[in-house]
């Protein structure tokens, strides 16, 4: 698993390649506890996610706390059918914005001040 | 700036990984910063190791034998550290004596489940076949506990004012017609929802989901060649687990979240969630059964033995769980403290509750220490503890469970009475009499209330309703038993043909009695309890024991709500009608009633004159009592005949300011249902055969 930082309107986008489980997420939650910048939403592209643990769901909620208490928004991006319907039966995807790709994002709000 | 404390840095290093001792509270296993502690008692046991395993894998990880100074008492425990906490898998082995007719059957050969563990795989699909060969097979993991509840809590509601619904979680939405997405599972009852809450019940009772397996005893049956489980689950794997595999998530080991989704979506629709718990076994059978944990842990403290080293047998499935020894207590204790805080349970029903009162050689014990620790729990206070007061062994409690004022029991005689009324049996006005009023002549000498009595007519043992009234005798064939397990006492009447006929007369003489026995359950005093589809009229085919098929026998049918729409609207409204007439919740024996009317009373075809004799088939009953919200009475009359030829009912006389109105009349066929009760002019009713109707009193329009 590997994950970039790349811009998409006023969005900072966080794209992350490979499956997320115990042995990756760590890397996952290293850039996201040191990477993300202030006072610009977060999308979190996943089309290139086949697989997700629950670990790595877990991280998702982490991250969806933590845009909140930034006060910006946060959208998943590409979420494949499988991860979304483990995320509708354990009732965390109640707590997210989805998309199908950046092009369908509107900008976001920033937030902050 | 943070100090660390110097109770968490590793003392020492075993096969690799670093370690030290560690707490021997909580059992289990409990995170601490950097590490995992492990806690596992074995009173007569000479070592512990503690195995890991690599998710899924066949061989250990490593194998760490607990150092002997890691000892206390006797509990092993021991912190190891940098565990991936989510690949991570483990058990134990514990050495000690095999003699077994000293109660001991340690063999370090077997890794044991832990008995504290909150998440198993290993079953992580439903049906999926096991592979046998593997050596441990319900693997302890490591729970998450984190979920967001939203602030959702237990919702207490009062004993008096429930209405549950008794279902199993596959059978409940497996089948193709259940029309949600994840079939079968805890989410697919989410998806269920609004269908209960449209019933209108406000509690269900959900069928044993902690982990069992479902291979357990699976055969294959001889003449049909279908493949036949430990369907129902009454045969307890791991005590604090939820079944992965009632989980659409079971297979990433989600279980824990998705379980906990469906008790807050139906807290958030006011439907509170009692589990059916089973302590009086567990899956480890007799000596001829697997040692999965408590054997190999410390088999003499966890079963009740005979002298030789045999197991006893009160729950009629190959060992019984020593529940009055105190270690054992505390497991229950502590399962059920876990259940109610972790999961937001509201109740628990226990399975053969009375053998959790027998001392540990099986005799009843007058003040039982479990049921009692139970009562006064403080963490429990607030659940609803519901005995199954029977057990296999022979002991009959409904009247006398040990109670401490917190025990309500599920009322077999409730049952029974109500089958042979229905039916028409000779002799049963007295004692229907009884079971209506919440059965005083249980619950009222002790001190206890109309709501310790869970009434029901069905349940998962015996017939459904719709079989009820369609089935003389028990068809179980498909059980491969020969027909001879279920219960022969099923006081169950066909209604003139055994099983499916085209008859339009029978068909609807079924119909009006399964409309009279939600009618007579609806309108007595207690806790109503109904079976998952009896609203529908499901039907298992007269198979009254259907412990093992999974298949549409078991699986609700959910096309019968159109073809059966009457019977489902009929219930749908009573249960409603039940919730707007506090006059059939009262819960208090000596409650005096409204300012004109008792509090509960019995007419016959004359008002307040019933005759009693043993031929009599014709009872009402009269519920009242004040509204003080609205400052008006609340009274309800139930006229009931289970003659086979119509009777005229006077109606008991209202005070001036108030009138009949006509609500029920499972007599008539078209609109059992009356949609918008109206003003009932006439002073009496003919009730038809079999047929019962029910009246409420409103105040006049001046």
């Amino acid at each position: 698993m590997d994950v970039s930082w790349e811009t998409f309107d006023n969005w900072q986008v966080v794209r992350v390649n490979g499956q997320v489980d115990s042995k990756t997420v760590g890397d996952l939650r290293d850039f996201i506890d040191t990477k993300l910048k202030e006072g610009h939403p977060v999308a979190l592209e996943l089309t290139n996610v086949p697989f997700m643990s629950s670990a790595g769901l877990r991280t998702l909620l982490t991250l969806q706390r933590k845009t909140t208490e930034m006060g910006v928004d946060l959208a998943l991006i590409g979420v494949a059918s499988e991860i979304a319907d483990t995320m509708k039966v354990t009732g965390f995807y109640q707590f997210f914005t989805i998309h199908e790709s950046l092009q369908s994002l509107s900008p976001g709000v920033s937030g902050g001040i | 700036m943070e100090f660390e404390r110097i109770d968490n840095i590793p003392t020492e290093t075993i096969e690799g990984y670093r370690v030290r001792p560690g707490k021997p509270l909580p059992f289990g296993v409990s995170s601490v910063p950097g590490g995992l502690n492990f806690s596992v008692y074995t009173s007569a046991g000479t070592s512990c190791t503690l195995v890991l395993f690599s998710r899924s894998e066949a061989s250990p990880l490593a194998e760490i034998k607990v150092p002997d100074h890691y000892r206390i008492g006797d509990v092993y425990s021991i912190v190891v550290y940098d565990l991936d906490y989510e690949d991570l898998e483990y058990g134990f082995r514990i050495d000690g004596p095999f003699e077994p007719e000293r109660g001991n059957r340690f063999d370090k050969s077997k890794v044991l489940m832990d008995p504290y563990a909150r998440v198993i795989s290993g079953r992580d699909e439903w049906g999926l076949d096991p592979d046998w060969s593997r050596a441990y097979q319900y693997r302890s993991r490591v729970a998450f506990d984190d979920f967001d509840w939203e602030g959702d809590s237990p919702l207490e509601i009062d004993d008096a004012d429930l209405v549950i619904y008794e279902l199993h979680v596959r059978s409940f939405t497996k089948n193709d017609n259940s029309g949600v997405k994840f079939k079968g599972t805890y989410a697919g009852i989410v998806e269920k929802v609004p269908y209960l809450k449209a019933l209108g019940i406000n509690a269900v009772e959900l069928m044993p989901v902690f982990e069992f397996d479902e291979f357990e005893n699976s055969r294959i049956h001889p003449d049909t060649g279908e493949k036949l489980y430990n369907y129902w689950g009454y045969s307890t794997v791991a005590f604090f687990a939820p079944k992965a595999g009632f989980a659409a998530s079971g297979k990433f080991g989600m279980q824990m979240d998705e379980f906990k989704q469906l008790v807050k979506e139906l807290h958030k629709e006011g439907i509170e969630v009692i589990l059916d718990v089973v302590f009086n076994h567990t899956a480890e059978g007799n000596e001829r059964g697997p040692s999965i944990s408590f054997k190999g842990l410390d088999n003499k403290i966890y079963y009740m033995l005979t002298p030789e080293g045999y197991y006893f047998n009160f729950s009629g499935t190959g060992n019984t769980l020593n529940c009055n020894n105190p270690v054992v207590r505390n497991l229950v204790l502590d399962c059920l403290r876990y259940w109610a805080s972790e999961y937001h349970i509201d109740g628990f029903r226990f399975d053969l509750a009375s053998i959790l009162g027998r001392d540990p050689w099986g005799a009843p014990l007058s003040n039982p220490p479990l049921l009692e620790s139970l009562a006064f729990d403080p963490i429990l206070s607030s659940c609803k503890l519901i005995a199954e007061a029977w057990d296999a062994g022979g002991l009959y409690q409904v009247g006398t469970f040990p109670a401490y004022g917190r025990w309500s029991e599920w009322n077999g005689k409730y049952r029974d009475t109500a089958r042979r009324y229905l039916k028409g049996d000779d002799g049963q006005l007295g004692e229907m009499a009884q079971r209506v009023q919440g059965s005083p002549d249980l619950y009222q000498w002790n001190g206890r209330s109309p709501a310790t009595s869970i009434n029901f007519i069905t349940c998962h043992d015996g017939f459904t309703l719709a079989d009820l009234v369609s089935f003389n005798g028990k068809h179980n064939e498909a059980n491969g038993e020969n027909n001879s397990d279920g219960g022969d006492d099923n006081h169950s009447w066909n209604c003139g043909a055994e099983g499916w006929t085209d008859d339009a007369e029978i068909n609807s003489l079924r119909m009006r009695q399964c409309m009279n026995a939600i009618g007579v359950l609806l309108t007595s005093r207690g806790t109503p309890m109904l079976l998952m589809g009896d609203e529908l009229g499901r039907s298992q085919h007269g198979n009254n024991n259907a412990y093992c098929i999974d298949s549409e026998v078991s699986w609700v049918d959910w096309s019968l709500l159109e073809s059966n729409r009457k019977l489902f609207e009929f219930t749908q409204s009573l249960i409603n009608f039940r919730h707007q007439h506090k006059c059939l919740r009262i819960n208090r024996f000596d409650h005096e009633g409204s300012n004109y009317l008792p509090s509960c009373s019995f007419h016959g075809t004359k008002p307040w004159e019933v005759n009693w004799s043993a031929g009599s088939k014709q009872l009402g009953w009269l519920m009242s009592c004040d509204d003080e919200a609205t400052g008006h009475m609340d009274a309800v009359f139930v006229a009931s005949n289970v003659a086979h030829y119509a009777c005229w009912f006077d109606l008991p006389r209202l005070p001036d300011e108030y009138q009949w109105q006509l609500c029920y009349n499972t007599g008539d066929r078209d609109s059992p249902s009356q949609a918008n009760p109206t003003q009932y002019h006439e002073n009496g009713i003919l009730v038809g055969e079999r047929s019962m109707t029910i009246f409420a009193a409103s105040p006049r329009e001046t």
